[in-house]
């Protein structure tokens, strides 16, 4: 009797998490609040772009040469497909950790600065040469964007850091109107007192100015 | 309220009652969850077989571990293991998964196999945690408390063997419990359909296939050359959309029996197919279509089995011959197998959870040795560490030649000619239009941009301008959509469409204009 009473009430517990989850989901309501959430919010596929990107962290010694910090010397890790592991991080939350990683495991001369760098190109480059010849009049002739996302120090401390290269793009569409760019500098912010006194400053950011917003990446749906 | 009503209210209180309760707790046995319990082991040793050799760089101290947690600014959540521990754990998870797999000790193993990979996966949310690996998750918790063990598995066949018992031949035979554990999988994929179509509504660019148009174009799941194709045919992927999401809300209303559950299971499998070929998804095609397993009862085991044997005794006889060097091997195999237990031992369920922790062990002491002695970061090679990969001076500079505002050309995706149009987009391409069609052209533009005025002028053979007509494609726009009246003021030849932003000429297309009726020219 216990053991049935029991599994109505693990029954009806997971079908109220499954609920709470759509319902979360559904209405944008802490759908962020905590990881567990990520089990029960099914957002597969909810976002895309129109450029591929590409992460690419290096370091710099003390000679002033420059070297590749991921994917490490000792081998690739391909998760899906043929792209390694660095360029999944969308949020570019763990350049430091791979870097100080493959740092700890290889020999090396001492490292002044650590950078994050992101490539960016249009996702019609990736296309196969006969699909590009039946869609293009004009032959494919792929362009690279660099942005410089993370400077960090020798030991893996963020000392500068910049929106992600799309952010900065879709600003500078926003910024291409000089009545709205009049408004905003007549409109610059204003504090009597310092709301964010008591917090710890941030890293400095490279383009705060230009970038008052950054669009999130499209996580993998995979 | 008078008596009979308020009997009849009861009576219908009751009736639903006892269906929610028929519904959860008929007693069955649990083919489906058995079937489901192999195929989800088989893919959660997909997983783990070819990341094992990376479990000291992925999910260990001595590596680059990325928890989930951390994205959702709740660091340290969870302990991260040393690489030994790591790898130990790795491995004692893939065994868990062989033995889930052929059903030894089976409910041990998927509670070693669920707590196992949950806890890896949320330790790497770069490249092991996605949403089929949550969906497992699930699944390997539901089998853990389910009877999935019960038919089809090494424990069913030390019970019978310990009880003396002959193989069933008959559904009496088989053991049954209750239901819910397989209904609560029915319930779980229908409810990830379902969630999955509410993202598709809050995502406007689902519908007018420009989301599915650049998933199509890239490989970051995996190669998907048919996807890349496809992308020849946009218009195409705005009536999958609809289709597709539509099936993703009838599922979970309509998936429960008879023609529904043919058609929803039908339509799911052609769906996960296709997104291996367009998207270039393998593991959550694999995951979900494991799943549907839980939809066969025992009465569809039943009736498969007699299609079975009918298909054996008529057109299959040719087909069993051919099979028969498949079929015969774990027959063959099998009476050494039987050996390994001598006539008359029978081995009890404890000393089966004991022979199973033994062989855990040396399985995994035996992995983590053999993983310390491949030296996957090479510290202990003879050369020592590696040296780092230098990179080349002309890449570093194009890395650091700082930011550049977006080409022309990179905002351009597409120009497209055709008569007509489905879903917002043209349709019948075409280069040859006759006196008095309408040519519609297209101007396809890549987000971001800014507002735009984009023009589309006719030239003739010559590169003389004929016509220019321009209009403004606002950012939150994509297509700008111009359209020319063919009249006999164009004399038959070779004409050329000029598209230009940004006052730059972006691209081109020729077209022809045969003889036909007219009618005047206009925008």
């Amino acid at each position: 009797m216990v053991r049935r009473w029991l599994t109505k009430l693990g029954i009806t517990a997971y079908l109220g998490a499954l609920l709470f989850g759509l319902i979360a989901h559904g209405a944008n309501y802490h759908e962020g609040a905590h990881p567990s959430m990520y089990f029960i919010v099914w957002d597969m596929f909810c976002g895309w772009a129109a450029y591929e990107n590409r992460t690419h962290i290096v370091g710099q010694g003390e000679s002033g040469k420059f070297y590749e910090l991921a994917p490490g010397p000792w081998g690739d890790y391909h998760p899906y497909g043929d792209i390694s592991r660095q360029h999944y991080d969308s949020f570019n939350a763990y350049p430091h950790v791979m870097a100080m990683n493959t740092l700890k495991h290889t020999q090396h001369e001492p490292m002044t600065r650590l950078y994050v760098v992101e490539e960016c190109w249009a996702k019609k480059y990736n296309l196969p040469e006969h699909v590009w010849k039946r869609r293009y009049s004009e032959p494919k002739l792929p362009f690279s964007y660099y942005r410089l996302r993370t400077e960090m120090t020798g030991d893996g401390k963020v000392i500068r850091s910049a929106s992600p290269w799309l952010g900065f793009q879709t600003n500078l569409t926003i910024a291409d109107n000089p009545r709205l760019m009049a408004d905003i500098s007549r409109g610059q912010p204003m504090f009597a007192i310092q709301p964010t006194s008591s917090t710890i400053p941030s890293p400095e950011t490279i383009d705060a100015a230009q970038d008052p917003a950054s669009s999130i990446p499209s996580p993998l749906g995979n | 309220m008078n008596a009979s009503s308020m009997n009849s209210e009861n009576t219908t209180r009751l009736g639903l009652r006892d269906r929610v309760h028929e519904f959860f707790f008929a007693e069955e046995t649990p083919f489906g969850l058995a079937l489901l319990r192999i195929a989800i082991s088989i893919a959660c040793l997909l997983v783990t077989v070819p990341r094992w050799i990376y479990t000291r760089e992925l999910y260990s101290l001595d590596g680059a571990p990325a928890p989930l947690a951390d994205s959702y600014g709740f660091f340290d959540l969870l302990p991260i293991p040393s690489g030994s521990v790591a790898v130990a754990l790795m491995t004692l998870l893939t065994f868990a998964c062989f033995t889930a797999c052929i059903g030894w000790c089976t409910r041990l193993s998927m509670v070693i196999a669920a707590v196992l990979y949950t806890y890896l996966n949320l330790l790497d949310s770069l490249s092991t945690m996605t949403k089929y690996s949550v969906i497992t998750s699930h699944v390997l918790f539901l089998l853990s408390v389910s009877q999935c063990g019960a038919v089809w598995s090494v424990d069913s066949w030390l019970r019978r063997r310990r009880l003396g018992l002959p193989r069933p031949r008959s559904l009496a035979d088989f053991p049954k419990f209750a239901a819910w554990p397989r209904r609560l999988t029915q319930i779980l994929i229908g409810v990830v359909y379902f969630g999955a179509s509410l993202t598709k509504m809050h995502t406007p660019a689902y519908f007018s296939g420009d989301q599915l148009l650049h998933w199509m174009m890239t490989n970051v799941n995996n190669a998907n050359p048919i996807g890349e194709w496809m992308t020849l045919f946009p218009q195409m992927l705005v009536l999958f959309a609809y289709i597709g999401i539509v099936w993703e809300v009838l599922f979970l209303f309509l998936s429960w029996s008879g023609w529904g559950r043919l058609c929803m299971l039908s339509l799911g499998v052609l769906f996960h197919f296709m997104t291996t070929l367009t998207l270039g998804l393998y593991l959550f095609p694999i995951t979900c279509i494991a799943i549907y397993f839980s939809f066969l009862n025992s009465d569809d085991v039943v009736h498969l089995a007699a299609r079975w044997r009918r298909f054996q005794r008529g057109t299959g006889k040719a087909w069993s011959i051919r099979f028969a060097a498949v079929s015969a091997w774990p027959r063959a195999a099998w009476p050494s197998f039987d050996a390994l237990l001598p006539s008359g031992r029978r081995l009890s369920p404890t000393l089966s959870v004991g022979f199973f922790g033994l062989v855990a062990m040396g399985v995994t002491v035996g992995a983590v040795e053999i993983e310390y002695r491949l030296d996957p970061y090479g510290t202990r090679r003879s050369d020592g560490p590696y040296a780092l990969r230098e990179l080349d001076p002309d890449r570093v500079k194009q890395m650091f030649a700082g930011d550049q505002k977006l080409r022309e050309y990179d905002k351009y995706l597409a120009f497209d000619l055709g008569t007509d149009m489905f879903g917002g987009m043209v349709t019948s391409q075409k280069e040859t239009f006759r006196h008095g069609e309408t040519i519609i052209a297209q101007c396809t533009l890549s987000p971001p941009h800014e507002d735009m005025w984009v023009e589309c002028n006719l030239h003739d053979a010559n590169n003389v301008l004929l016509d220019r007509v321009g209009q403004v494609v606002v950012r939150s726009q994509l297509r700008g959509n111009f359209a020319y009246r063919a009249c006999e003021a164009l004399s038959p030849g070779g004409y050329f469409l000029v598209l230009k932003t940004g006052g730059q000429e972006i691209t081109r297309r020729k077209i022809q204009i045969v003889e036909g009726a007219c009618q005047a020219m206009a925008n």
